[in-house]
């Protein structure tokens, strides 16, 4: 017998979610000069529906789908950790470095050799660097600890 | 044939030597910058306007490279779609759907050669009818009023569950999802905040590059993760470049309905590139789809969405030049540009500045057979990318989608989003939900809800006025018959099951 | 197939080095007293420790004359390099307002290189207003884009907890105006003829803008029916999707009157699509407004003026305040600024310093009684 549990799980997730989303309209604060149909309608019926359709999954769900294994979570887990960390260093220091630690850190998850991944990973951020922030006119993150030299 | 006369001196000024290096330049670095995902033809606009007026350029010199610009990014967004699966605009989203189906078989050369093939099909196509009903299709555009709009949204919805894959349910829920996104930040008719939690970045609501880059660009690095150790290199084969005659011949009419889909859609402000490839795509898989090959590497699916996404591109210059009414982000900034010059849009333009028009006109040509030439050679070379090992590879995608996801809003919060939304576009992946009904959700949430309001504001609250005018009336009918119409279908061609039907009647109560 | 790739890298590269060499504009994003070491390196400026000192090309005397007068004549303050964060997307009046004014300010050499422009869209300026706040405030190099729109938000507490004492608000150097436009098959002839149908139905009159419910367009139109007796909140208004779908909307028939800017009924104005009925201004306006009464004129005390201007950090520095206010007048004086304003279609309305500050304290003060009075806020 296959397993359904996946869709009747997100079924159930989806479910307080869509009572949770419905609830929060009643949190709005709405003036007391607004249109015809308010801010608050549209939500609604998106709660409902989607209350209807989970409910509906929950009833006739689909087989389960082949869930990786555990190695795929585990680079999985650390593929989002690094761009975790990185959201939070690339302005403390700079595009330049910061992108050139992840793009490391995804090569060597990825299985690459260090060397070449370091290199290339450091001479692709110093071009996407100059492409961006300098060709471009976006400004990138030049980082904090550089504040001194780049003056 | 006064159109001829103009038209030629359009092409007197198209053609001298200068105006065609500024239409190659502008192809040139609109698929450049296209094929940066998210950073999209305004930035290059934004960039290149004060050299412009420092160089002192004429107008329609400057026109003619901004328009080369935005058609050139039309085409260089799908090259990133197809190749990695990074759809830089909602608009290249049914590209990457089936042109990364098509790269996963190996056929990422015919892909990327009948999306060029298809965008200067959609552009020439669509200058003819530019040039031909700009005027008339000005006063079409101004006819679109709330209810017209809330009309044609239910009908890009209608259209819907041929996307939906085994599970309609799936479907909707997916489209839920994404207009349920599309509630977050401040909503635009009263102004009331609603699901920010007090987060400032979030009161703009959730910016469409971050949830795509997360969906598409995120969610392939995860998937990447899952077989590493099989083999280094993401895609072994390249196959062949060019695409075949049989493959043109069979995507011909699918390019004529595409082109005449996009310029129609993209005449409309707001509604644009978006909807138009989007219906373009389900409407092909409607009427050609007989296999059920869409959306496993089908190059119609690759060649009507393309067709349409440029031809919309021009559609989109008929309100910003008659109307003086910018339709996107970048006929906004070109709008800004033009007054700069001291050329005021609106209806006397194309009168007062004849120069100008027709030598648009003439260089949207010219531009459109300057990009296939300048692309169809690169074809090849662009495919190699796909050669670099994907250890190195797919860290560089997720260098270029921080680049992008940052520079909406200079925000590591949106990194931070990004990688949530990648984890999440992974989960749903996984469970069959169809992500692309997720993104047009997305992009049509506020569409759909702000039209309504406002005509139930416009009409004190009568709802009768939804079908008060003769083209929302038109809209009704059409998307009930996409509703129907595959039933009907199915009921010639093969025996149709209890199952389909009660598919459809979900369908109908959603709607 | 590797080394092609390499090779692609060295390209971009090159590529890279070359804008660099072209266009020397540094970014440090954050507070500093980046101007380090100038050749007569004032020994006042706060803190330029040695280890400081400059890059090359930073220091290179000969270009700096004009801004070393400057600090001369103003204080001790030397710009380095200059931000202007326009807190909306490209294409807009606020980005409009960065890329003019950082243009000429660098042109006529009251800066130092080019002035990058940093578009921090989000919450109506709110995201940017915050950024300022906590993250840049004693960023002597930083100018930040401010309108009405800006103001008004401050009154109607929409940045959460900022306030207008958070920042330095520096100078206004052009206007755009508000105007009552109808279209050319409309039955108002006159502004009378509009508030005369007004006062029998107030509910009769379809007006519909490009900001929101409570917004700038909307806020004109209820300025308008206070002035002239009738209760703001029995008006129509329908918000659209930016000042250009209201236009086209009123095109289509769908709304009767758009209470936009100058600047965007201009191209159909000349069309003859539109007609307007009144500005929203002190005084009558020339140029392709020839004709047109004021609101006053007509009886209705009701002005809206779209002023164009910047604010800077809190933190800012006396000098650096003096620096940007006298840099900002002499601006607003130059040839290259009439220009731009022409080319904006915008009018010169100059306010600098205390005076600015003043201006916005009492438009913010009256914009919150406004709000307080229409019931938008407690």
């Amino acid at each position: 017998m296959t397993s359904h549990l996946t869709d009747r799980v997100t079924g159930v997730f989806l479910l307080l979610f869509a009572i949770w989303y419905g609830y929060r309209t009643t949190l709005f604060k709405v003036s007391f000069m607004v249109d015809p149909v308010g801010p608050k309608a549209f939500p609604l019926i998106l709660a409902i529906l989607m209350g209807v359709l989970s409910l509906y999954l929950i009833i006739k769900p689909d087989p389960s789908p082949v869930w990786p294994g555990s190695a795929t979570w585990i680079r999985i887990g650390l593929i989002t950790l690094t761009f975790i960390a990185y959201a939070y260093l690339m302005v403390p220091i700079g595009f330049v470095l910061a992108t050139t630690f992840e793009v490391t850190a995804l090569a060597l998850i990825f299985r690459g050799p260090l060397l070449k991944s370091l290199v290339g990973a450091f001479i692709l951020s110093a071009a996407l660097y100059g492409l961006f922030d300098m060709l471009l006119g976006l400004s990138l993150p030049t980082g904090l600890i550089f504040r001194g030299w780049w003056g | 044939m006064e159109i001829l006369n103009f038209l030629f001196q359009g092409f007197a000024v198209a053609l001298t030597p200068f105006n065609i290096m500024m239409a190659l330049a502008g192809t040139f670095i609109g698929t450049a910058v296209g094929m940066l995902p998210g950073i999209g033809p305004v930035n290059g606009i934004v960039v290149l306007i004060p050299l412009t007026y420092a160089l002192g350029l004429p107008p329609e010199s400057s026109l003619i490279m901004f328009a080369g610009i935005y058609y050139g990014s039309q085409y260089g967004n799908s090259i990133s779609a197809i190749l990695l699966n990074v759809p830089g605009t909602s608009s290249a989203v049914m590209t990457a759907l089936e042109g990364n189906a098509m790269t996963k078989k190996g056929r990422a050369g015919p892909a990327l050669a009948m999306s060029a093939i298809a965008s200067f099909f959609g552009g020439t196509v669509s200058v003819v009818a530019l040039m031909l009903f700009a005027p008339a299709l000005a006063k079409w555009a101004i006819r679109f009023g709330p209810a017209e709009y809330f009309a044609l949204m239910i009908f890009a919805f209608s259209t819907l569950s041929s996307l939906s894959g085994k599970n309609l349910v799936k479907g909707l829920i997916a489209t839920l999802i994404g207009l349920m996104l599309a509630t977050v930040g401040l909503d635009p008719v009263s102004a009331v905040d609603r699901y920010t939690f007090g987060q400032l970045k979030l009161l703009d609501g959730l910016d469409f590059v971050v949830v795509v880059i997360g969906f598409f660009a995120i969610n392939e690095i995860l998937r990447y993760a899952e077989n590493i150790h099989q083999d280094q290199e993401v895609f072994t084969k390249l196959g062949r470049v060019m695409i075949t005659t049989k493959e043109f011949a069979m995507s011909f009419w699918t390019m004529v309905r595409g082109a005449a889909i996009g310029f129609f859609v993209g005449v409309l402000p707001g509604a644009g590139g978006t909807i138009s490839s989007f219906v373009a795509y389900t409407t092909e898989q409607r009427l050609v789809d007989r296999h059920g090959t869409f959306g496993t590497g089908d190059i119609r699916g690759v060649a009507a969405p393309e067709a349409a996404n440029n031809a919309s591109a021009n559609g989109a210059m008929i309100p910003l030049l008659t109307l003086g009414v910018p339709g996107s982000e970048t006929t906004a900034v070109m709008l800004g540009a033009l007054l700069g010059m001291n050329i005021t849009p609106g209806p006397l333009f194309i009168a007062n500045n004849p120069t100008v028009f027709w030598g648009l006109i003439a260089s949207m040509y010219v531009g459109n057979i300057l990009l296939l030439i300048l692309n169809l050679p690169l074809v090849g070379i662009f495919v190699r990318i796909l050669k670099v090992p994907g250890w190195f590879l797919m860290p560089a995608v997720v260098a270029v989608s921080f680049v992008a996801v940052y520079s909406v809003n200079n925000s590591p919060f949106d990194i931070l989003l990004m990688a949530g939304f990648g984890l999440m576009g992974y989960l749903l992946y996984k469970m069959e939900f169809p992500l692309a009904s997720v993104i047009l959700g997305l992009v049509l949430g506020p569409l759909v809800e702000n039209n309504l309001r406002r005509a139930m504001s416009l009409s004190d609250g009568d709802w009768t006025y939804l079908f008060s005018s003769p083209i929302s009336i038109g809209l009704w009918i059409a998307a009930i018959a996409s509703l129907f119409l595959p039933l009907v279908i199915k009921r010639f061609s093969a025996a149709s099951t209890v199952a389909d039907e009660m598919e459809e009647v979900e369908l109908v109560e959603v709607d | 197939m590797k080394t092609k790739t390499f090779l692609l890298m060295v390209i971009a590269l090159l590529i890279a080095a070359l804008a660099a060499a072209c266009a020397p504009a540094e970014e440090p994003p954050a507070p500093a007293q980046e101007a380090p070491a100038q050749e007569e390196a004032a020994p006042a400026e706060e803190a330029a420790p040695a280890e400081e000192a400059a890059p090359a090309e930073e220091a290179a005397p000969a270009e700096e004359a004009a801004p070393a007068e400057e600090a001369a004549a103003t204080g001790d303050f030397t710009p380095g390099a200059v931000e202007c964060i326009a807190p909306a997307n490209p294409g807009g009046g606020w980005d409009w307002t960065c890329r003019s004014a950082g243009q000429v300010l660098s042109d006529i050499g009251l800066v130092d290189g080019a002035v990058k422009v940093t578009n921090m869209a989000g919450g109506g300026g709110g995201v940017a207003f915050a950024n300022v706040v906590t993250q840049q405030n004693d960023n002597d190099n930083l100018l930040v884009a401010a309108s009405p729109a800006t103001t008004l938000r401050l009154a109607q507490g929409q940045f959460g907890e900022f306030t207008e004492d958070d920042v330095r608000w520096i100078g206004s150097v052009g206007a755009d105006f508000a105007v009552i436009s109808v279209a050319k098959d409309s039955p108002y002839q006159t502004l009378e003829d509009l508030m005369t149908a007004l006062k029998e139905d107030p509910g009769s009159v379809n007006f519909g803008g490009g900001s929101a419910i409570g917004g700038q367009d909307h806020m004109k139109v209820m300025v308008l029916a206070q002035a002239a007796g009738i209760d703001p909140l029995t008006l129509k208004y329908t918000p659209f999707d930016g000042g250009g779908e209201a236009m086209t909307a009123m095109l289509g028939g769908f709304i009767d009157v758009f209470p936009g800017d100058v600047s965007e009924v201009l191209g159909q104005l000349e069309a003859g699509e539109v007609r307007v009925l009144a500005t929203l201004t002190d005084e009558p306006m020339g140029g392709k407004l020839e004709g047109v009464p004021t609101a006053k004129e007509q009886g209705y005390d009701a002005e809206w003026i779209v002023f164009r201007g910047f604010y800077g950090p809190g933190g800012m520095s006396d000098d650096a305040y003096n620096y940007w206010v006298d840099a900002l007048g002499q601006m607003a004086d130059s040839p290259e600024w009439q220009e731009q304003l022409q080319q904006g279609g915008l009018e010169k309305i100059v306010r600098l310093g205390p005076d600015f500050d003043a201006f916005v304290r009492t438009q913010i003060t009256n914009f919150r009684q406004l709000s307080q009075d229409l019931g938008l806020i407690e």
